[in-house]
């Protein structure tokens, strides 16, 4: 078993695009759901549109790069009317059911044969990232960095845009959240009747909440289409959603440290129970006491399963993640 | 939203010792999870990475959009570079497994020539198709092909009608079944169950286990298999749902603990069974009969007659028997109907049993009409949403009739909707209904201030 | 008791002229500012609420009283739109209510509380009271990214708030979460922060249950405030004791209907009204027993 091998992953893991890309949509779903108390469930749908905004106009239009981000918000605010407007008037579980048939919609759609030449189908959308690539001083070749933080010219770039991102939204959020908008969302998410009794339009600052927790959403798309330099209908399946809901909750909701330690923590903890199950796996297959047999190709549904206890058992035992306090979850009216 | 069932919330404080009982529940829960399905670790998937190449004719026939498989068709594998990887020939479900040797960008190319004569792909379908990385999202990365004209061979427009009704009916009966529990469950305990659909995957994939791995002929296991999906119910409730309603834990809390729930199973039974679809032994190979202008297999016929019945009994059942009145009772006021003397923790029990029963029933006819897969029953919750939203959140009636809609109109509309978004209409359906009618047909408003 | 207290001159208009209004029920005042005309909410089979007429007259403090389940609840959530009657129209200082949202309602002035507190508990106190406040610029999004934009008007709507809350003696709890706090101070919190929104009418849903007596004389001291200010108070409430000792008029209903109106003590002594809350009249409509 190769522990040191593991152990870089893990450390990279912590900081890689993929924190990152999970950070920027957690922090758009603690909008929602930490501090307005929306069960957004297509925040993956969200992040497909930034993706396939900008995929799109280079691709089929032509144009740069910068109209792919304000086609993105077109789709975001389309999306978020589209499922809000039934919805937001309604009980939670609502929104929940809505968002998360219209994710599953969405992702069908783009992945249609019917609209293959919009789209791109299965196969999505390709080579798109030049521009953005060109705007990169780093040489795309080159390694820079030393284990386990080594990264080549181009990952790099991508990093330190999608960080970036992470921190400038961090800070707004955090500046809304304490200004009196986020006094108002968070007044919802413990009884909007009480608000709606003090003059609020509770349903628009919900819709406020659900689209700017979307345009968030879409920027963690669009890092992760440029990291990966296409686009792929199945990268944004319902479950996308929740491994983000999981990190979220790991970290804390509520809170913008959770929305940013969390993600990073659950991909920590993900690559770390992947390298080691594979490792365990490589030659013969393992055996868990004789309860299960892990082979090599299971190793998959097996990080998935425990992603799934991991966020049974958080919402049980410690819903409010790492970061929230035991105290004001110990209130009334959780 | 607590306070109505909170007549169960009896103590939060939350000592050392509940919070153990509740780890150990979720510990042996798990452990008879692997353990029920051990039996089946030898189908577990079947190579490290592979790239699952199906070959389906979509021919319209008659307005059904049956898909067929097509036999002997040459598919070949190589990498970017040109180097073949590996190939291979449809197997008599029109699927042929390519091991690769990693999550890679690969090539896959079909070979027009090795197409049984008569059947072309549909227009547009490439014969090349690239398959990067990041699309193995599991281990196993599916390529389908689809041969067929897609014209309609001459069937007349009434004719089609009549036949999406038929298969409407099939499918709006299935769903009903399936979602009655999710409803129940609902007006009960207010949990908006989102594991649901694995409730149904669980009775397909047992009834694979029993028919095809144990060659247990299907009618008898099926009973027993609805009643494992019984008892899976009463475990779910038993281990998970009723501790966090007796630790106070919100509605909201225990949403997101059914979604965990949903991950962790869907995930046990890929884990179980692989990724691949099967179909059931008994009653696979189907000739269709033609009445009129429809066409049904005996298999669907019976499974629809028995659906039907099965419902029309549900539905006594709530209507005469004494238990099916305190189910309506608590369903309609829980704090009430547990002051009026009507043991609510013993209906809920009923409830999840009954709903997992049928859930797993539900499954098994799935699994006869298409194949049984690990993602079957997730594929369905969201019609079983959309049926108990028009029916009305928590009526037990209006899952029925709500499920039974939802099935009849994505049959129908597929008349005017492509086969591969088929289940498009139904949150056109959902959306409609909750900006028109947020009740449902038969659900009631509720009390605010 | 009633000779040593001075009313402020609004305060004392309302009172003369209630005066000489006449104690049948739906009775028409002088200057109302809340105006009822056939509500009517069915439950199922239940009718919840059925008002034929029913003004409220400016700048008093008027009682709605009526035995459990009379209705009282249910007719202030279809008077602030939070929730839809069957029929009726009604009128707030002219304006018809028909058609308005809730939130709207209390943008224009009519604030209501609810009998089942609803304190925001993972709030501070403070935070509480800040809410109330209408037409905060920094409750627009693009306000709340840019602090210099609310700070000025955050500070005047927090020195309101702490006022309000010296007032109703929650000043010390000013920082604690509002899930701290107990049962009757979270009433004060939720009247308090109503008022934050500086309402014309304040609809009161039980304003005293479960508040000590020694802060209920006190409550009622600011609930006469609140009308010598100007305010019109309409308020539901069990404990008869205050009902005399703060109401200029007494609205009661039973059984959704509007049995009885006067003032305090031609309600006393109303025979219907002893039968509502004794119950004696053994399955027949208050009503039609009146009427005989
Ligand atoms: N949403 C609802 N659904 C069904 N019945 C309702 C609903 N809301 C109120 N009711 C019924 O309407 C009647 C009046 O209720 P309401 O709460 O208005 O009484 P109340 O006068 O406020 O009583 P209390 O003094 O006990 O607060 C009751 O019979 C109640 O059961
Ligand atoms: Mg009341």
């Amino acid at each position: 078993m190769d522990i040191i091998k593991i152990i870089e992953n893990t450390i990279a893991a912590f900081f890689g695009i993929d924190a990152a890309y999970f950070a920027l949509a957690a922090i758009g779903l603690n909008i929602q759901f930490g501090y307005t108390g929306l069960l957004n469930f297509g925040q993956s749908a969200f992040m497909a549109c930034g993706a396939y905004g900008l995929g799109m106009t280079s691709q089929y239009f032509g144009v740069g790069m910068w109209w792919g981000i304000l086609i993105g918000l077109a789709l975001v605010v389309i999306l978020g009317l589209l499922v809000g407007i039934p919805t937001l008037r309604l009980r939670a579980d609502y929104l929940a059911i809505v968002t998360i048939a219209t994710a599953e919609i969405v992702r069908l759609v783009v992945r249609s044969v019917r609209f293959k030449q919009y789209f791109g189908g299965s196969d999505g959308i390709n080579s798109f990232s030049t521009s953005f690539r060109s705007l990169s001083p780093f040489d795309p070749g080159a390694q820079y960095g030393i284990r386990p933080f080594q990264y080549s010219g181009y990952s790099l770039w991508t990093m330190i845009i999608g960080w970036s991102l992470v921190v400038i939204f961090s800070f707004l959020v955090y500046m809304l959240m304490k200004s009196p908008w986020g006094r108002v969302v968070k007044a919802i998410r413990e009884d909007e009747d009480a608000v709606r009794s003090l003059g609020k339009n509770v349903y628009s600052y919900k819709m406020q909440s659900l689209i700017i927790g979307g345009v968030v959403g879409m920027f963690s798309g669009m890092i992760f289409a440029l990291d990966r330099g296409s686009v792929q209908p199945d990268n944004y399946s319902r479950d996308v959603t929740f491994y983000v809901l999981t990190a979220l909750v790991l970290g804390g909701v509520a809170k913008v440290r959770g929305s940013v330690i969390g993600p990073m923590m659950f991909w920590g903890l993900y690559v770390f129970s992947d390298n080691f199950l594979r490792e365990l796996t490589k030659d013969k297959p393992f055996n868990l006491f004789g309860i299960g047999i892990i082979q090599k190709a299971q190793v998959g549904p097996v990080n998935y399963m425990l992603i799934g206890l991991g966020l049974m058992l958080l919402m049980t035992f410690r819903p409010q993640g790492v970061f929230g306090s035991k105290e004001e979850m110990a209130l009334d009216g959780r | 939203m607590q306070a109505e069932f909170g007549d169960e919330v009896t103590d939060t404080n939350n000592s050392k010792s509940r919070v153990f009982a509740v780890g150990r529940a979720f510990a042996v829960l798990l452990a008879a999870m692997f353990m029920f399905s051990a039996p089946g670790n030898a189908q577990a998937a079947d190579s490290d990475n592979s790239i699952i190449v199906s070959v389906q004719n979509q021919a319209n026939n008659n307005g059904v959009s049956e898909k067929k498989p097509v036999v002997g068709v040459k598919i070949s594998v190589t990498n970017l570079a040109g180097v073949a990887v590996g190939e291979g020939v449809t197997d008599s479900v029109g699927s042929v497994t390519i091991p690769v040797p990693a999550k890679d960008d690969y090539v896959v190319t079909l070979d027009v020539a090795s197409l049984p004569s008569g059947v072309t792909l549909i227009e547009g379908t490439k014969t090349v198709v690239n398959i990067v990385k990041d699309a193995f999202t599991t281990n196993a990365k599916r390529v389908t092909f689809f041969a067929g004209t897609s014209g309609e061979s001459g069937a007349s427009l009434m004719d089609r009608i009549a036949q999406r009704l038929v298969d409407g009916v099939r499918l709006g009966l299935i769903i009903a079944i399936c979602s009655v529990g999710l409803s129940l469950i609902f007006g009960t305990t207010g949990l908006t169950n989102f594991a649901h659909g694995e409730m149904v995957t669980f009775g397909g994939l047992i009834a694979f286990w029993f028919n095809v791995l144990l060659g247990i002929p299907l009618l008898i296991a099926a009973p027993i298999v609805i009643a494992l999906g019984g008892v899976l119910g009463l475990a779910m409730n038993g281990v998970i749902f009723a501790k966090l309603r007796k630790r106070g834990i919100g509605l909201i809390s225990q949403l997101v603990v059914s979604v965990g729930l949903s991950i962790m199973l869907r995930n046990m039974y890929l884990y179980q069974f692989g990724g691949r679809t099967r179909p059931l032994d008994d009653y696979s190979l189907q000739v269709a009969k033609h009445l009129g202008p429809v066409s049904i297999t005996m298999r669907d016929l019976s499974t629809t007659i028995i659906s039907f019945i099965v419902l029309m009994g549900v539905a006594a059942y709530l209507q005469r028997s004494r238990t099916g009145k305190a189910i309506r009772a608590v369903s309609d006021n829980p704090s009430l109907a547990s002051s009026t003397g009507i043991d609510t923790q013993k209906i809920i029990r009923i409830v999840w049993f009954a709903g997992g029963a049928l859930a797993a029933m539900g499954g098994v006819f799935r699994g006869l009409d298409e194949q049984v897969g690990f993602e079957m029953g997730s594929g369905l919750i969201f019609l079983m949403f959309a049926g108990i939203t028009l029916g009305g959140l928590g009526s037990a009636y209006g899952a029925l009739v709500g499920g039974f809609l939802v099935g009849l109109l994505v049959e129908l509309a597929s008349l005017v909707v492509p086969a591969e978004l088929k289940n498009a209409p139904a949150l056109l359906i959902l959306i409609i209904v909750l900006v028109v009618r947020p009740q449902g047909i038969l659900g009631r408003k509720q009390r605010v201030g | 008791m009633d000779a040593e207290r001075t009313y402020s001159e609004l305060a004392q208009r309302a009172r003369t002229a209630l005066a000489s209004v006449n104690a049948s029920p739906g009775v028409a005042k002088p200057d109302p500012i809340l105006l009822a005309e056939n509500v009517r909410r069915n439950f199922g089979g239940v009718t919840a609420v059925d008002v034929q007429h029913l003004e409220v007259q400016r700048g008093s403090i008027t009682a709605l009283i009526g035995p459990n389940g009379a209705g009282k609840t249910t007719l202030f959530n279809l008077l602030t739109g939070f929730d839809t009657p069957d029929t009726g129209e009604w009128m707030f200082d002219s304006k018809n209510l028909k058609k308005v949202v809730a939130h709207k309602t209390a943008s224009l002035g009519m604030v209501r509380t609810f009998q089942l507190t609803k304190s925001l508990t993972k709030l501070s106190v403070i935070e509480n009271m800040k809410l109330g406040a209408t037409h905060q610029m920094g409750e627009k999004w693009w306000n709340g990214l840019l602090p210099f934009r609310y700070r000025k008007q955050e500070a005047i709507i927090e020195r309101r708030a702490d006022e309000l809350l010296k007032r109703f003696k929650l000043d010390h709890m000013r920082d604690q979460y509002a899930g701290t706090l107990s049962g009757g101070q979270r009433k004060l919190l939720e009247m308090a922060r109503a008022l934050m929104t500086n309402p014309r009418l304040v609809m009161l849903d039980e304003p005293m249950a479960g508040v000590n007596p020694a802060l209920k004389q006190s409550l009622n001291e600011h609930i006469r405030g609140l009308r010598d200010d100007g305010m019109t108070v309409l308020f539901v409430e069990h404990d008869m004791d205050m009902v005399h000792d703060i109401s200029d008029w007494v609205v009661v209903m039973a059984e959704g209907r509007i049995i009885a109106e006067g003032t305090p003590e031609q309600i006393s002594s109303n025979p219907a009204v002893i039968e509502a809350y004794l119950g004696t009249h053994q399955g027949k409509s208050l009503l039609e027993e009146e009427n005989a």
